[in-house]
């Protein structure tokens, strides 16, 4: 009885290998395989940080002024992506009374060592590679008292600031100018 | 010294980590032992992706990519291969009809390009063209073009584009006529000694259940 096991096993065995090495002549085919390619594009984005001279976030219901307040508001952009961007911003006056203005009420302490206006714009004159953040556009907001008389009192005054940022890689500037880069956004897509 | 030790760890994590930028090289290599292809390296939007170095893409953007075919067969058969495109994936048409890609291969010194169309389109791969016969541990290697333009829309940003390309393999025995090709030695079957293994295993298993069956039999 034990001498047919053996055999089987022997036999089975064999068969078992025959198996494979079929396999591995019986080559001559064709096979076909797809490779799904993929190309994507980057992006531009950041983000605007508006904080006060103790590192706390600025509120976002605002403060009470009174004129003549200095009020500490420092604002910056944070590269959020992975590709360096020319910036520029722009502070938009606002007040809930159509017959009022707000233009002349704020005067700001512009860093003008690295932001240079032109034509409304405050241009950043650097590059922002990833993930730095820029020196603050202003530090402080000065109320001015001559401008801000009674007719302001209970008012909401607004100070929006806007930023516009276009790619840094493959745009060449003029005389190391940021505003020369192409691609800034046209005033109507503000 | 476990500073030491620490600094060292940190300096291989660090290169391990640092170790995939530079592997930007798209693979195709076909071993045949499944009869399939293996495309390397892949992305997180597809395993078969060979456009490695074409992600995040800006305006103005002149990239290539060099994708190397390989045949892994062992040297009793040579093959035919051949690459078509499928073109872009239906989602895909409008960003990829934005770029241009050029494709060549490197051998070809002379700037004949087998594509130069739309990234999007089929254009010259619509049919099978043939990248060559490749004996065992031959290769051919492609390059491949892409030309962002500096007017690429706002609209255009973060999307995705897929595109899809086919190899096709025939294999052929190799005649006498044929070249030797090199032996590198390489021709270690390593599915046919795991079966052999696996056989062998399973055979003593089954030897050893029935020595126990006769045993406890001869104990009755």
């Amino acid at each position: 009885m034990g001498k047919i096991k053996m055999k089987i096993l022997v036999v089975a065995l064999a068969a078992t290998m025959m198996t494979f090495i079929s396999t591995s002549t019986l080559a001559y085919y064709s096979t076909v395989g797809k490779a799904t390619n993929v190309v994507t594009s980057g992006n531009i984005q950041f983000k605007i940080h508006e904080m006060t001279d103790q590192g706390k976030e600025f509120p976002k219901e605002g403060v009470y002024i009174v004129p003549g307040d200095v009020v500490s508001k420092k604002v910056s952009i944070e590269s959020d992506c992975d590709h360096p961007f020319y910036l520029r911003v722009k502070m938009v006056y606002g007040i809930d009374a159509q017959e009022l203005t707000a233009e002349d009420c704020f005067k700001l302490h512009i860093d003008e060592k690295h932001w240079k206006l032109r034509d409304g714009w405050y241009y950043y004159t650097d590059i922002v590679d990833p993930g730095e953040t820029t020196p603050d556009v202003f530090s402080h907001v000065e109320i001015v008292g001559s401008e801000v008389d009674n007719s302001y009192i209970g008012k909401t005054l607004t100070l929006t600031v806007k930023a516009q940022a276009v790619q840094s890689e493959n745009n060449p500037i003029t005389d190391g100018n940021t505003y020369t880069a192409s691609g800034w956004p046209k005033e109507a897509d503000k | 010294m476990k500073k030491i030790i620490a600094l060292f760890v940190a300096c291989i994590i660090a290169l391990s980590v640092a170790l995939p930028a530079f592997a930007a090289e798209g693979k195709v290599t076909y071993s045949g032992n499944a009869g399939n292809f293996i495309f390397e390296p892949g992305s997180e939007h597809s395993p078969t992706d060979l456009f490695p170095n074409f992600k995040g893409v800006m305006p103005g953007d002149i990239l290539t990519q060099k994708i190397t075919v390989k045949n892994d067969l062992d040297n009793k058969v040579k093959v035919k291969i051949y690459l078509r495109s499928l073109g872009a994936q239906e989602d895909s048409v409008e960003f990829l009809s934005q770029l241009g890609l050029k494709v060549a291969k490197s051998s070809d010194n002379e700037m004949a390009y087998m594509f130069d169309a739309a990234a999007n389109e089929k254009a010259q791969l619509t049919d099978w063209v043939c990248l060559g016969t490749l004996y065992s541990g031959g290769k051919v290697n492609l390059d491949v073009t892409l030309n962002v333009p500096v007017s690429l829309e706002n609209e255009f940003q973060s999307k995705i584009g897929k595109l899809d390309w086919e190899f096709k393999i025939e294999e052929f025995p190799i005649e006498s006529s044929d070249p030797q090709s090199p032996n590198t030695g390489d021709d270690f079957r390593l599915g046919l000694w795991i079966a052999v293994m696996l056989c062998s295993l399973s055979m003593i298993i089954i030897l050893l259940v029935w020595r126990k069956r006769d045993k406890e039999k001869a104990d009755q």
